[in-house]
């Protein structure tokens, strides 16, 4: 018993005093916090009430059995990450067997043997604080779309068709931009600019996953489907030259340098999925559409106007939107000519 | 049952250890409460053929008494439990009047275990 467990919040649930009494005992002796409950429907309701570490689950209970409460764990999205070891006897390896596979990760056999009771909750606990830690890490580096859809779906390489909204986004000239800035300044302004897009992206169901330099690229309806994916885009567009408007209004003030963004949108099949190395990934989306939106991004210099968007956004825009048909035009990189639509930063009332 | 037979001293003396003496005095007194209810119990539930909850009632009395080592005791619960399962009560009667018998030494010597200097 030399290895040093981390003190964890458990919840012994067993419907036979002298078996909680034990468990109890054992557990506090290794310097847990212990609770207990008398049966499943008792358990439920303090994993509702409570945070808890881990679970002891005896199967055999009055009321609610240990079946009913893996099963309730499992479906529940603020539950299911507790870990559950099973309490029971040996002879019923069938059920332990079944424990498992409805998702306990751990089972000991009664009467329990502290040694082992101490080996099993310290590892536990330590796989507990491990997936903690990986999740943290995910939500840091990826976004919070991308950490449920790796969490729901798991991670595979590869990808799969979606309909969805591309973005592209940048700044004008920032090169020359920062040339006449410190670094430290250009990195600041950059921050400054990315926490505003974010904010924009993200109040209207969109997801940054791509930052490159001064660009960045957002996808609406992938990896979560998104209704009416187009026109929250093009509605974080107008927030997004809204939100440069005021920022340029404070630079101003300080006479600090104004900043100009353009924006190229456009809808269609996308192909989204994890791309890289089985041990270095990103999600990204590729195609068609994708290219479609860079072009059109790269295109408002062209057209100066700030946000330019494709025929099949415009087709899933409500009326409340105004656009300016700009006719079929030659996009650079695409062979034929598209039909393209400006929208107009001041919407009429 | 003799008294080795009743209670297995080595795991008896190895949760004194463990647990500590204070500790198990109230573990045997509540082990002793909570199995005579549990008996009561048992009885109810074979008077109502409710092979169900006789089988819980027989797996609860079963798995606490092997924790105390109260072997036979805990093996002859399990027969009780087993009768449960297959729902099949027929004999069941006479199985728990030796329960009840053997529960009474199982008592006594956890007494005598615990009021041991």
């Amino acid at each position: 018993m030399s290895r040093n467990v981390t003190p964890g919040r458990l919840l012994v649930v067993d419907d036979n005093k002298v078996n909680r009494l034990l468990l109890g005992r054992g557990l506090e002796q290794q310097g847990h916090r212990v609770a207990f409950a008398e049966n499943g429907r008792q358990a439920l309701e303090m994993l509702h009430q409570c945070e808890f570490d881990l679970m002891l689950l005896d199967i055999q209970m009055p009321e609610m059995d240990g079946y009913q409460v893996l099963e309730k764990v499992a479906s529940d999205l603020n539950l299911r990450d507790i870990p559950v070891i099973v309490t029971s006897a040996m002879e019923e390896l069938d059920s332990i067997v079944r424990c498992i596979e409805m998702g306990a990760e751990d089972y000991l056999t009664k009467p329990v043997n502290p040694v082992l009771l101490r080996a099993r909750i310290g590892a536990s606990l330590e796989k507990k604080r491990l997936r903690n830690q990986q999740r943290e890490l995910i939500s840091r580096f990826a976004t919070a779309e991308v950490a449920q859809d790796l969490e729901e779906s798991g991670f595979t390489l590869g990808g799969r068709f979606v309909e969805a909204t591309a973005m592209f986004s940048d700044i004008r000239d920032f090169s020359t931009l920062a040339e006449s800035q410190s670094p430290a300044t250009t990195i600041e302004l950059l921050n400054t600019y990315y926490t505003l897009m974010f904010e924009a992206i993200s109040g209207q169901g969109g997801v940054v996953n791509q930052m490159v330099g001064d660009g960045l690229m957002a996808i609406f309806g992938a990896p979560l489907p998104l209704p009416n994916h187009g026109e929250q885009a093009v509605r974080a567009a107008l927030e997004m030259i809204e939100l440069i408007d005021l920022f340029n209004l404070d630079q101003a003030a300080t006479n600090k340098p104004t900043i100009r963004i353009g924006i190229g949108i456009a809808t269609g099949q996308v192909i989204a999925g994890y791309t890289g190395t089985q041990s270095r990934a990103t999600y990204t989306c590729v195609g068609d559409t994708v290219n479609l939106a860079a072009r059109l991004e790269a295109h408002t210099k062209v057209a100066v106007q700030p946000i330019l968007i494709d025929e099949c956004t415009r087709l899933s825009l409500s009326e409340s939107i105004q656009v300016e048909n700009l006719g079929p035009t030659q996009v650079k990189g695409k062979n034929q000519e598209v039909t393209i639509y400006s929208v107009p930063v001041r919407q009429k009332e | 049952m003799e008294e080795q037979a009743i209670i297995d001293l080595a795991i008896y003396h190895q949760l004194k250890d463990l647990m500590g003496a204070d500790f198990l005095v109230e573990l045997i007194d509540t082990y002793n409460t909570e199995t005579a209810a549990l008996i009561v119990q048992l009885g109810k539930a074979l008077a109502s053929c409710e092979a169900v909850s006789f089988e819980r009632f027989a797996h609860s009395i079963k798995s606490s008494s092997a924790s105390l080592g109260a072997l036979t005791f805990s093996q002859q619960a399990r027969e009780l439990e087993m009768m449960g399962k297959v729902n099949d009560l027929s004999g069941a009667s006479l199985k728990l009047e030796q329960l009840v018998a053997n529960f009474q030494q199982v008592k006594r010597c956890l007494e005598e275990l615990r009021d041991e200097p």
